[in-house]
């Protein structure tokens, strides 16, 4: 199974729409085509959440310093 | 140097130089003294062309060196030349210092009098060579075979650290709706330490796994200027990095070498941040919600459709029935006006069948009953006639024997001894006496 991204998330969005649009899909197929359109569509929201929750800038060097800082913690 | 009266400045403590001089009496004379150096011929490649007001400037270089130059604007314009960055050129006139003022900054330039074009430059050839090589060795591929994500959580950005660039990277992340973690490798852009310093810093940011993709911007430029971006080792350097680089240096007519190597060229940091996230944030937000909604119309309707046609089934054998019962009594009524309809055009036909047959008994029977009626009164009047009452009304008497018979003889009264007389108005009992 290759690994989700977004952008296969997104396509897959559209097939499963496109498949329900066509009215060809059983009872039992649609409940699962809309079961995992859900999980994609949260999937895809959760993404977007990810690179919206506020512009943070930082210079290479303290970022650097603070996965540096990190990982000192782990250990 | 003379000393030009009214200075009041004392000079440096300690000092054997003479002066102080006047700055301005320095810079004319440095004008002179340069203006008496011999007027000569050079040849170089020009970069950097620009018109002022009243001249043009260029530089003129070489591997080894390279001298501003400057020439009236009038005298460039008759020579009906268009000067390109890297064209060779061999330039006469001889070195001119323009000595400033309280206002505006000196210049040295090489004043130019006369100008020739002599072909192709150096360096465009070499650049053109470069090219080459980076091609052959398959530099130009690598860096566009890599996936590019469609949504970088953290994005590597090298450029000036004061440059407009930086202005432009950030707003084109905004007009995408993007507000992830940007991380600024800063580094000169612009002088022979430059390369190396962007490749060093493209380096560590592609050496962090967050960084998803790296964009390296600079403004516009001469390609002089621009020259940085054409280092060798800096573009070995881009093609074989991991993460996708996104070049935007200089404007759109320019073309350097790491543009050539990059995963994608753009025009200008705005796009270049742009290519870095292409997809437009709200846009895709928006998407989604539109197409959430569409999946729970899907999922609500694929149960409510099939619950209606469930129910309208159910009720399919009833309304059938109702439907038949319905005809059925229809039937029914028809039927029962049509046997009312018959009975009465029976009844009708009977009745005019009824006349017709009494009218036509009558018509038999009439002639029949009157000759009856005459027989039965002559008959009556017969009967009359012979009626015993009617005798006794004449007097006559009817002699009975004790059982009401009559007895017509005298030998039947004597045998009879006791008899009874009867007359109109009544009965007398009588006895023979002899």
């Amino acid at each position: 199974m290759t690994e989700r991204t977004y952008e296969t998330a997104v396509a897959r969005i559209e097939e499963i729409i496109r498949r329900l649009d066509s009215g060809e899909a059983g009872l039992r197929e649609t409940l699962d085509l809309v079961k995992e359109g859900r999980d994609l569509v949260e999937y895809c929201a959760a993404e977007l959440d990810a690179v919206s929750q506020g512009l943070e800038e930082l210079r290479l060097e303290e970022l650097v310093a603070r996965l540096e800082g990190a990982g000192a913690r782990e250990q | 140097m003379e000393q030009p009266s009214g200075i009041a400045e004392s000079g440096l403590a300690n000092s054997q130089l003479p002066g102080p001089y006047p700055v301005g009496t320095y810079a004319l004379r440095l004008r002179d003294r340069l203006r008496e150096f011999a007027r000569v011929q050079l040849s170089g490649e020009v970069w950097g062309f620009r018109r002022g007001r009243a001249r043009v400037y260029f530089e003129l270089r070489d591997a080894q060196g390279a001298l501003p130059c400057s020439m009236w604007q009038n005298e460039f314009d008759r020579l009906g030349v268009q000067l390109t960055d890297g064209l060779r050129l061999v330039v006469g006139g001889g070195c001119d210092y323009y000595p400033g003022s309280s206002t505006s900054s000196p210049a040295f330039s090489f004043s130019v009098s006369e100008l020739r074009v002599a072909g192709e430059g150096d360096l465009l050839v070499q650049l053109e060579r470069l090219r080459k090589r980076l091609a052959s060795d398959g530099l130009m591929e690598p860096q566009k075979r890599l996936a590019r994500p469609p949504l970088p959580r953290t994005i590597g950005v090298v450029t000036g650290e004061r440059g407009k660039a930086r202005d432009d990277v950030i707003a084109g992340l905004r007009r995408r709706g993007w507000a992830g973690r940007l991380v600024w490798a800063f580094a000169p852009v612009q002088d022979r330490h430059a390369a190396p310093r962007i490749a060093a810093a493209l380096r560590e940011l592609a050496a962090l796994e967050e960084i998803e993709v790296v964009i390296v911007a600079r403004g516009g430029g001469s390609l002089a200027d621009l020259f940085a971006f054409c280092d060798e080792a800096l573009c070995r350097t881009v093609a074989l990095l991991r993460v996708p680089v996104i070049s935007s240096v200089g404007h759109h007519t320019d073309r350097t070498l790491i543009d050539d190597v990059a995963a994608v060229c753009c025009s200008t940091p705005t796009h270049a941040a742009e290519a870095a996230v292409p997809i437009d944030c709200r846009a895709a937000r928006a998407e989604l919600h539109r197409q959430a909604q569409r999946l729970a119309g899907h999922g609500r309707r694929a149960i409510l459709d099939r619950a209606r046609a469930l129910s309208h089934l159910s009720r399919a054998p009833a309304e059938h029935v109702a439907r038949h019962r319905r005809q059925l009594h229809q039937k029914l009524r028809e039927l029962r006006a049509s046997a009312r309809r018959m009975c009465e055009q029976g009844r009708s036909r009977a009745g005019v069948h009824l006349l017709v047959l009494s009218r036509t008994a009558a018509r038999a029977s009439s002639s029949d009953h009157v000759r009856r009626r005459a027989d039965l009164e002559r008959w009556a009047l017969a009967l009359a006639a012979h009626d015993p009452e009617r005798t006794l009304a004449r007097g006559y008497a009817l002699v009975e024997d004790r059982d009401g018979s009559p007895l017509a003889s005298a030998a039947d009264v004597r045998a009879a001894g006791e008899v009874t007389m009867r007359l109109h108005d009544g009965r007398v009992p009588a006895e023979v006496k002899e």
